[in-house]
């Protein structure tokens, strides 16, 4: 009977749940669903992660390859990020060019990198003006359950920690550039982005981690990017309806605790595959 | 390969249960060292079962080559790069009959039997994994059902 409500009523159904402070699937409004991290399963790639919050799956592979610097900026290598949303993730998404969700992914993350300054373009300079790491940095959502953005950005994150570029040197005499894949270093990560996103119900109550149903039948999304020192590096919030200030407020306080639950779990995973 | 794998399916889901739909197979690789189309089979394989879509027999690929007299199966990306030929085949186990068989390369017709000989033993134990994989998750999936 209750299966048969929630396909007439969806919106109603849900706001039995909400009365009592909690959601369908046992949750409290400010609560995440498990969060499962795998660093480094793919080996053919230069770092790798796989990211799981509840049902939604998102591998990140990031590959290192040789670029020219651009005139503009002679000494600075780039970061190249793309989201993609494939039709096996989920039957909204057709096969074809990327829709209008993956692009505005893909816009999200470039600007988390841009604006967290999560590494410094200028670490990936070999030789100024001539040669520098372009690192490409593909995301795929293997299972679409709501939240993508969250996932993505930690998906990244823990990809690029895994990342370990070799040594590269440019021969004098014949200006090639020779590479030691024996002598290998991590990048240096410099600070650590982590994303929380909330939905909006009713143009009044937010909660937090939405799954694929609560997006559907949210007013309003807003994601909310914080690095360690409690510096907000990116708030995204399209459209949908308003906030109040106060209502930001405890969006940005749910941020700064989410942030030490995804350090936390970041640095034990690191620490158990250097413990190897 | 997206109509290779369109080719391999069509000779083992039974369409005419399903008159006026189309399936939709969507495969992902998340790491390719060689025998992608074997690997892409063998998952295919497994979701159309979990999808509930009734298959006339599993389909078990494996991909074979040879190199220095010798029959190799399951061939790496190093071992598909030397430029030996390679054969990938999809075989129906039971029935034994071959969904698709592909081979590029030159290979001397006196060696083909021992390289198809060698890449339809690996179908067949790839088979039995899959076999024992199906059974213990119907298994699983009834206890928790609590037939």
């Amino acid at each position: 009977m209750a299966a048969g409500f929630k396909t007439v009523e969806p919106l109603e159904y849900y706001r039995r749940f909400l009365k009592e402070n909690c959601r369908p699937d046992g949750r409290e409004l400010g609560e995440f669903r498990t969060t499962t991290v795998n660093i480094g399963s793919v080996s053919t790639a230069d770092g790798s992660a796989l990211v799981k919050l509840g049902n939604t799956a998102v591998i990140c592979g990031i590959k290192a390859e040789f670029a020219a610097p651009s005139p503009e900026a002679p000494d600075k290598g780039y970061v190249v990020p793309n989201v993609d949303l494939p039709p096996l993730c989920s039957s909204r998404f057709r096969s074809g060019p990327p829709g209008e969700e993956a692009q505005v992914a893909s816009q999200f993350i470039a600007d988390v990198i841009e604006n967290s300054q999560i590494i410094l373009k200028e670490d990936l300079c070999i030789s100024p003006g001539k040669l520098a790491w372009v690192l490409y940095c593909d995301l795929i959502c293997l299972d679409y359950d709501g939240n993508i953005l969250d996932a993505c950005t930690f998906a990244l994150l823990a990809a690029l920690k895994n990342v370990q570029l070799p040594e590269v040197t440019i021969n004098e005499e014949t200006a090639l550039a020779e590479v030691n894949l024996k002598k290998k270093h991590y990048l240096n990560i410099r600070t650590h982005p982590v994303a929380t996103s909330f939905a909006v119900f009713d143009d009044t109550l937010l909660i937090v981690d939405p799954t694929g149903e609560e997006e559907h039948l949210a007013t309003g999304t807003l994601t909310v990017v914080m690095d360690e020192e409690g510096k907000l590096c990116c708030l995204h919030k399209p459209g949908g309806s308003g906030l109040t200030g106060a209502k930001l407020q405890d969006c940005l306080s749910r941020a700064v605790t989410r942030h030490k639950e995804v350090k936390k779990l970041m640095d034990e995973v690191i620490k158990s595959m250097k413990a190897k | 390969m997206g109509l290779q794998l369109r080719q391999t399916f069509e000779a083992a889901i039974l369409t005419q249960l399903h008159p006026r739909s189309q399936i939709d197979i969507y495969v992902q690789v998340l790491q390719a060292d060689g025998g992608t189309y074997a690997a892409c089979v063998n998952a295919a394989t497994l979701a159309v079962l979990d999808a509930g879509i009734p298959m006339r027999d599993f389909v078990c690929a494996c991909s074979a080559g040879f190199v220095d007299g010798t029959a190799l199966a399951d061939l790496s990306h190093v071992e598909e790069a030397a430029g030996g030929p390679q054969l990938a085949l999809a075989l129906l186990p039971a029935s034994g009959q071959i969904a698709l068989l592909e081979m590029d390369a030159r290979l001397h017709e006196d060696h083909l039997e021992r390289v198809l000989e060698a890449a339809a033993r690996a179908a067949r134990d790839v088979h039995t994994l899959l076999d024992r994989v199906v059974r213990q998750h119907v298994r699983e999936a009834s206890v928790l059902l609590g037939d």
